[in-house]
C-alpha cells in the first residue's frame, strides 16, 4: 500500500529537479520550508502509536504478576509457552485455517461475479457495481446485526429450509465457526470482486472468442485464457483478504458469539476477561508480526507487478 | 458460451447479489416489522420501534459523532501537513520517516487498541490520570490509524498536481502565504477530502479501539450495538441502525458524485 505511493512521489521529485535548476531563488527559498510540516504528525504518532506499541512489546517480555499486573523481571517465557504448547499455537493455525477457508469461498463467489460485471453491456452496470461495494459503506456492526434475523435458529434460512421440509429441526448457523465464515466472506468478497473485475476488464474479449472459435469449451477458455491473465488481480485479492481475516476482530467476535477462538478474539479475552496483560501483549505482538510480514510480501508483490 | 451455462452463471451471480445485500435488507425490513425481531416471516408493518428508540442509542450516536469529527479534524491537519513534507521536503531520512508514518496501517486495529489500553493503564499508574472511558482517549487512540490514512490519500492526491501553477502565482507577485492558501491548498483539496471521508468512516466504524478505551460516557455507537447484541435486544436497535444506514447512503452518494466511491476501497476491515 505504502509503496504504491512512492512512485508518484518519486515522479514529482524528478520534475522538481528540472524545475529548481531553471527557477528563481524565491521559489527555492519557499521549498526549504516544507520539511518542518512533518512535525505535528511525527509527534502525534510517537505518542499515540510508537510509544504504546513499544510498551506493548516490552510488556510481552514480562511475567504476569497477578490480575492486570505486569511483573518486573524480564523473560521469554510467554513466547516459549506460546510456541511450544499445541493449544496456543493451535489458535494461530486455526486463524490461518479460517483465512484459507474465507479466501477459497471468496474466489468461488468472486470469479463469476467479476466476469459478469466486466463483460456485461447492461445500462444497470453502474448500479450493480454500487451494490457490490455497498456492504463496505455500511458499518461492520450493522452488517453483522443484519445477519441475526437471517441465520438465527428462528431466522429466514431455517424457516425456508423447514417450510420446504428439508429440515426437521433448525441448524446452528450463527454464534459458531459457520457464522464467522459467512460474516467474513460477506465483508471481503467485494474486495475480491472489484480486484478481479479490474483485471478481467483489461483482457480483450476477442481472445476468448478466438479460443472458442478454435474449439475450446467455455471451461477450457476460462482455465487457459481468462484465469492465467487475471492472476495479478487474483493474487492481490487473495493477499488482501487473507491479511484482513487474520486481523479481523469485530466480525469473529460478533458472529462467533464469543465461542470461536482465533488470534484476535483470544487476545481480547486475555486482556478483557483473563486480565493477563503480558500474555495478551505477547499474542498481540505475534499477530502484529504475522500480519506485518504478510503486508510486506503483498507490497513487494505489487511493486513487482507494476514494474 | 452456450445458453445453458449462461443461464447457470447469471443465476449464480444473482444469488451473489442477494447474499451481498441480504443483511442490509433485513436490518431495514425488521425495523418496520411488528413481530419479534429474530422470527420469520415478519408480520405487519409498524413504526413503533422508531418511536421507542432508547435514549442510550442517541447518546452513543452523539459520542460517535463528536469523536469521529475530532479525530478527522486532527488527522486532516496533521496528515495534510505531513504529506506536503514527505512529497516536497528535502531532508535526510525521508524514506525512513515515510515508513514511520505509514507503519500503523500495517498493524491490526485490535493490536493498536490493546497497546493504547495498556499504555493508558500505565499512564494511570504514573499520574493517576485516566484516559479510559473518556472521549479524549478515543480520539487519541483512533488517531493512530486515521493520521496515516490521510497522509496516504493526500500523497496520492499530489501525484498529478501541477506545480508550475504555483510558480505562475509567484511570478505574478503572490506572496508564499498567498500562493499556499489560494493555489496549493485548493489543488490539494480532492485528496484531502477523500482522506477525510475515509478517516471519518474508519473512526465511526471502529470497534476494537473504542471497546478497549471506551465505555461509560464514552460508549460509541458501534460499541453500543456490539454489546447489545451479546444480550437480548429490541427492534429499536434495527430502527436506529436503519437511520444510520440511510444517513451513510446519503453521504456516500454525495461522495460518489464529488470524488468517486472507488477511492474509498483501500480500507478493508472485518
Amino acid at each position: 500500500m505504502a509503496s504504491s505511493n512512492e512512485i508518484p512521489a518519486a515522479a514529482i521529485q524528478v520534475r522538481d529537479g528540472a524545475w529548481s535548476r531553471s527557477d528563481s531563488g524565491k521559489v527555492k527559498s519557499q521549498r526549504g520550508g516544507w520539511g518542518f510540516l512533518i512535525l505535528p504528525a511525527m509527534v502525534a504518532l510517537l505518542v499515540v502509536f510508537w510509544i504504546p506499541t513499544f510498551q506493548l512489546a516490552t510488556n510481552s517480555f514480562h511475567r504476569n504478576a497477578g490480575l492486570a499486573q505486569v511483573g518486573d523481571a524480564w523473560t521469554l517465557e510467554n513466547y516459549v509457552k506460546f510456541l511450544s504448547d499445541p493449544f496456543y499455537y493451535g489458535i494461530l493455525l486455526e486463524t490461518f485455517g479460517l483465512g484459507f477457508v474465507v479466501v477459497c469461498i471468496c474466489i468461488v463467489i468472486a470469479y463469476p461475479t467479476a466476469y459478469f460485471l466486466a463483460r456485461t453491456k447492461t445500462r444497470w452496470r453502474g448500479l450493480l457495481v454500487f451494490l457490490v461495494i455497498s456492504p463496505l459503506l455500511i458499518s461492520v456492526v450493522i452488517r453483522n446485526l443484519g445477519w441475526l434475523p437471517i441465520l438465527g435458529s428462528s431466522g429466514l434460512v431455517n424457516w425456508l429450509l423447514m417450510s420446504a421440509g428439508l429440515l426437521s429441526s433448525p441448524v446452528q448457523l450463527i454464534n459458531n465457526y459457520t457464522g464467522v465464515v459467512i460474516g467474513l466472506v460477506h465483508a471481503l468478497a467485494p474486495f475480491m470482486i472489484i480486484s478481479l473485475m479490474t483485471v478481467i476488464q483489461r483482457i480483450e474479449p476477442e481472445l476468448e472468442e478466438a479460443s472458442i472459435n478454435l474449439g475450446a469449451s467455455p471451461f477450457e477458455t476460462f482455465w487457459r485464457v481468462v484465469f492465467p491473465m487475471s492472476r495479478p488481480g487474483l493474487l492481490a485479492g487473495v493477499l488482501l483478504v487473507f491479511t484482513v481475516v487474520l486481523s479481523a476482530f469485530t466480525t469473529p467476535a460478533m458472529m462467533g458469539g464469543n465461542r470461536v477462538l482465533v488470534m484476535s478474539t483470544y487476545i481480547s479475552q486475555q486482556i478483557r476477561t483473563a486480565l493477563n496483560y503480558p500474555f495478551g501483549a505477547m499474542a498481540a505482538v505475534v499477530l502484529m508480526l504475522v500480519t506485518g510480514g504478510l503486508t510486506v510480501v503483498a507490497l513487494r508483490y505489487q511493486g513487482e507487478e507494476s514494474k | 458460451m452456450t445458453c445453458f451455462s449462461r443461464v447457470l452463471m447469471r443465476s449464480f451471480v444473482g444469488l451473489v447479489f442477494i447474499f451481498l445485500i441480504a443483511p442490509l435488507v433485513t436490518v431495514v425490513s425488521t425495523s418496520f416489522s411488528d413481530s419479534a425481531v429474530l422470527a420469520f416471516p415478519p408480520s405487519g408493518f409498524t413504526l413503533k420501534w422508531y418511536r421507542s428508540i432508547s435514549p442510550e442509542f442517541w447518546a452513543a450516536l452523539r459520542v460517535s459523532l463528536i469523536v469521529s469529527t475530532s479525530t478527522t479534524a486532527i488527522a486532516v491537519v496533521a496528515g495534510t501537513a505531513a504529506s506536503l513534507a514527505l512529497v516536497r521536503g528535502r531532508f535526510p531520512g525521508r524514506v525512513i520517516l515515510s515508513a514511520y508514518c505509514m507503519s500503523p496501517l500495517m498493524v491490526p486495529s485490535l493490536v493498536i487498541g490493546v497497546a493504547a489500553f495498556q499504555f493508558a493503564s500505565r499512564i494511570w499508574d504514573w499520574t493517576g490520570y485516566s484516559l479510559m472511558g473518556s472521549m479524549l482517549g478515543l480520539v487519541l487512540g483512533q488517531s493512530a490509524f486515521t493520521i496515516p490514512f490521510v497522509i496516504r490519500s493526500a500523497i496520492a492526491g499530489q501525484a498529478h498536481l501541477d506545480r508550475t501553477v504555483e510558480e505562475a502565482a509567484m511570478n505574478l507577485g503572490a506572496s508564499p502565504a498567498q500562493t499556499f492558501f489560494r493555489v496549493t491548498l485548493p489543488m490539494l483539496l480532492p485528496g484531502v477530502i477523500s482522506g477525510a471521508v475515509f478517516a471519518f468512516v474508519m473512526s465511526f466504524d471502529d470497534v476494537p479501539i473504542a471497546l478497549f478505551l471506551g465505555g461509560g460516557d464514552a460508549t460509541t455507537f458501534p460499541v453500543k450495538i456490539y454489546t447489545s447484541v451479546e444480550f437480548n435486544f429490541d427492534a429499536d436497535l434495527m430502527a436506529v441502525s436503519t437511520i444510520v444506514v440511510a444517513c451513510s447512503l446519503v453521504v456516500m452518494t454525495i461522495v460518489e458524485r464529488l470524488i468517486g466511491i472507488d477511492k474509498l476501497l483501500g480500507g478493508a476491515r472485518g
